[in-house]
């Protein structure tokens, strides 16, 4: 077994943009309540990229949609737990920070695609189909940068201006700004607009912005589509950007790309990224550190490099053998058998114990805290729990392979 | 064409067995259809000229992007589609092969009576869209399906037990309760059993549904499963499960696999030989290992280079590709592949559409072009609105912006007044080569070479 990588410690030291704390996300179903997110606890810390790694159904998309509440509800309860949010003023001014639980709708506005932005999972349902490029990505500037919008101006910005640049103008007013003497004022805040939008889609190394935006997002490939995604979500430089499996609907050569853009911008602008997605490889190549999820529960979590080089959980570890590689004969690949179990009202136990091979009677009665190991290395899986603490004798935990014990 | 000469054709890899299917130049182009009369104004060519053999026992691995035609591909092997040419042959002996490639490396105008007649013999005998009634039925149950999305290609208001037996009940195979039984032991032999007998798709699980595609599929006992993308809607764990049931099938019954992905790393796992396609056309094809660690076309190093991969070192980045693939309705001169490919010299068919597209990608481009007169996909003139605009365009082509192979091929930019006269060397499309070992690429490089 290998001392763990030693992980740079700026990132350990840094300070924390995202606190999640035992968040409890539920769905009320016909049949019960499917506890889709249970006590789920991490911490992303400025400019870092954590991978939030999972099969499907096992709760990474609701836990980062619950990050700007937009898990709907009902169905949805937020059942508990706290999402404590530092944004990069309140970090400068020593303020505390906010839970986006609990935030006020109106400041949730002024958070959600400002503070915090979201590129989503497939572009092609993500853009409005029936608005130009550049009406779409200068929607977000007039909610969040109208002033940036009138910085230009000369002297004094009159109210109505004011009103234009928030998109708050009524009728009449609409009239009055086509016409003089405001007709002029009016069209070089377009005029603005349109720069900032070509400035943000340029970023995303767009080539001809300003001829994209004039475009429909059906004319763009997915690849281009997912770029202006990208560049919606950066127009504010947010403190936190959430990756919800960006690529999983590009072609790999598409993806590569669109991976190596995220990961330029996130350097550039210092931006914390919570990236999502279930494909390992992925997460190894672009997050500093990695939470792995099963059943609503995170499983497993530290640094990259230490847990693809020294998995712990059996969870982990069968992810890891599962996928293909060059090394694998035919025939050969370690599945995991069965299915994710049935989330409706879970019994206390392990979670994983229905498909681990190393599971013990001990399994179906105990519940797994998430307990760090080494440093910055946590794990949820009874062979690692202290027999003492659990009041059980020491033969009846289950044993991994290289669990120390 | 790509015609490939008989010793080459299709024996990439010594698996033995005799060809199950062998296909011959086979293309599958769609109308584009436009106006109130639906008149064809274009084609779109999803599949162009592809030839390969899929010989008993072995796995043929089919790997490109989205929009390459592998699907379509898959479509016309499996008789769901017909080919708008070429030809589809089933259960065509050694001797037959070498007879069929004999016949159509002579050009159709310039065969023999008795070729003809050969070819006549061959075509009614085995080509799919030729045969007669009893032998088009040996053929339908010997070729079966699975496709990507189990959900939507079982019936939901079918009972497992239908959706298994239908296959026995078509084929007169069995009914009553000799059918139940040969159901439940088809579902045993995928890992499932009686208790699923009487349920319907939407209670199971991804993986289960397509255990039942699979189950199905093996119905008919059949010598050849095409399997289109099986496991690409299903997460690693599962999809682990689904590949060793595959292989396990395969290893009981003998079956002969088309087993069509855009996941390389499944591909290299399941395939004993693989076949790239770009854009309609086969650009790679040898055995999975040949092909892994010595890939020759540049597209294949590049779905490599890119594709991520958890043993590999994780410092290498992944690398991907510029640009997005060209409109199949009008592919690239020359090789597809010239306009995204990192290494194109100008002999790669640099043509008129990739000035044009260079051009208005440029931010200096003026809006003033008004018509472009082809004389060839080489040679065409560019019309602008006023002289100023020709004299720049003209001045850009002939500049250092110019990516430098598509400057090697132009030969000619003239300006006379409004109008822009450019023309590229004409190349011809590249044919696969065979590099020996049945490892075949297309590709300029390695022609050059030879």
């Amino acid at each position: 077994m290998t001392a763990p990588a030693a992980s740079p410690p700026t990132r350990s030291t840094a300070p924390l943009v995202i606190s999640v704390k035992d968040l409890q996300v539920h769905f009320k179903v016909k049949t019960g309540v499917v506890h889709a997110v249970d006590g789920v606890s991490f911490d992303v810390r400025d400019g870092e990229t954590l991978g939030l790694v999972g099969e499907t159904g096992c709760g990474k998309t609701v836990t980062a949609r619950s990050f700007l509440r937009l898990v709907k509800t009902p169905p949805g309860i937020y059942a508990g737990g706290r999402i404590d949010f530092w944004s990069g003023d309140a970090r400068r001014s020593g303020a505390g920070p906010v839970d986006l639980l609990r935030v006020p709708d109106r400041e949730m506005l002024a958070i959600r695609g400002d503070r915090i932005a979201m590129i989503f999972q497939d572009p092609a349902k993500a853009l409005n189909p029936s608005m130009s490029i550049g009406d779409q990505v200068a929607e977000v500037l007039y909610q969040h940068r109208s002033d940036d919008l009138v910085d230009d101006q000369p002297e004094h910005v009159p109210r109505m201006l004011r009103r234009a640049s928030r998109q708050l103008t009524t009728g009449p007013e609409r009239l009055a700004l086509r016409l003089p003497p405001w007709r002029k004022r009016a069209s070089r805040l377009r005029r603005r607009g349109d720069e900032l939008v070509a400035a943000a889609l340029a970023e995303t190394q767009i080539a001809n912005p300003r001829k994209i935006m004039d475009r429909y997002p059906h004319e763009l490939s997915g690849g281009m589509k997912q770029r202006v995604m990208i560049a919606q979500a950066l127009a504010c430089n947010p403190d936190l950007l959430i990756a919800d499996e960006p690529t999983t609907a590009l072609d790999v050569t598409v993806q590569a790309r669109i991976l190596e853009l995220i990961a330029d911008l996130q350097r550039r602008h210092g931006t914390s990224v919570l990236y999502i997605s279930h494909d390992l490889s992925l997460v190894r190549q672009m997050c500093d550190r990695v939470a792995v999820m099963y059943a609503g529960r995170i499983v497993e979590t530290g640094n990259t490099r230490t847990v693809f080089s020294d998995p712990l959980h059996p969870y982990t570890r069968g992810l890891m053998a599962a996928v293909p590689s060059a090394s694998q004969k035919r025939g050969e690949l370690l599945a995991i058998e069965g299915n994710v179990p049935e989330l409706i009202d879970p019994p206390a136990s392990c979670r994983f114990h229905t498909r681990c091979g190393f599971a013990v009677a001990l399994c179906e009665q105990a519940d797994p805290e998430l307990l760090e190991i080494r440093h910055g290395h946590g794990v949820a899986c009874l062979a690692y729990a202290s027999a003492g603490k659990l009041g059980v004798p020491n033969a009846a935990l289950p044993l991994v392979d290289g669990s120390t014990r | 064409m790509t015609t490939l000469s008989p010793e080459t054709a299709g024996n990439a890899g010594s698996v033995a067995g005799s060809p199950v299917m062998t296909l011959r130049g086979v293309e599958k182009h769609f109308p584009i259809k436009e106006g109130a009369l639906q008149r064809v104004v274009g084609q779109v060519r999803a599949v162009d000229s592809v030839s390969f053999d899929i010989r008993r026992g072995e796995t043929l691995g089919l790997v490109g992007e989205s929009g390459c035609g592998k699907t379509t591909l898959g479509r016309c092997v499996s008789g769901l589609t017909e080919p708008t040419a070429g030809g589809i042959y089933f259960r065509l002996s050694d001797e037959d092969r070498t007879t069929l490639d004999g016949v159509l490396a002579v050009a159709e105008e310039d065969r023999s009576p008795e070729q003809k007649q050969l070819l006549t013999r061959i075509d009614h005998g085995h080509r799919l869209d030729l045969l007669d009634a009893s032998a088009r039925r040996i053929y339908r149950r010997n070729c079966q399906v699975v496709f990507q999305d189990a959900f939507s290609s079982l019936n939901p208001r079918h009972l497992v037990k239908d959706i298994v037996g239908r296959p026995l009940r078509v084929y007169k195979e069995a009914s009553g309760s000799d059918l139940t039984e040969r159901v439940v032991s088809l579902l045993e032999s995928v890992g499932m059993g009686r208790q699923h007998l009487y349920r319907y798709p939407h209670q199971f699980s991804g993986g289960q549904r397509q255990r039942i595609s699979i189950a199905r599929a093996l119905a008919l006992d059949p010598d050849f499963i095409v399997l289109d993308e099986p496991t690409s809607a299903l997460d690693v764990s599962v999809q682990a499960q689904i590949l060793n049931l595959l292989h396990d099938l395969q290893q009981q019954r003998g079956l002969t696999y088309l087993f069509i992905s855009h996941d390389l790393g499944v591909v290299r796992l399941m395939s004993d030989r693989i076949a790239v396609m770009y854009l309609g056309r086969l650009v790679e094809h040898g055995t999975a290992e040949e092909l892994f660690e010595t890939p020759r076309h540049p597209y294949t190093q590049a779905l490599l280079a890119a594709n991520p991969d958890l043993s590999a070192d994780p410092d290498v980045e992944m690398k991907g590709l510029e640009g997005t693939v060209p409109d199949p309705a009008n592919p690239p001169q020359g090789c597809r592949f010239h306009t995204r490919c990192p290494v194109a010299v100008a002999l790669c068919g640099w043509e008129v559409d990739d000035a044009v597209s260079w051009l208005s990608e440029s931010a200096t481009f003026p809006d003033t072009l008004t018509d472009v007169e082809r004389r060839s996909d080489f040679d065409a003139t560019l019309v602008f609105a006023d002289e100023a605009s020709a004299r720049s365009v003209a001045a850009t082509l002939s500049g250092p912006a110019v990516p430098t192979a598509m400057a090697a091929a132009l030969e000619t930019v003239s300006v006379e007044d409004r109008k822009v006269v450019i023309r590229f060397t004409s190349v011809d499309e590249v044919a696969l080569e065979d590099l020996g070992l049945g490892h075949l690429t297309s590709c300029i490089l390695y022609t050059v070479r030879k």
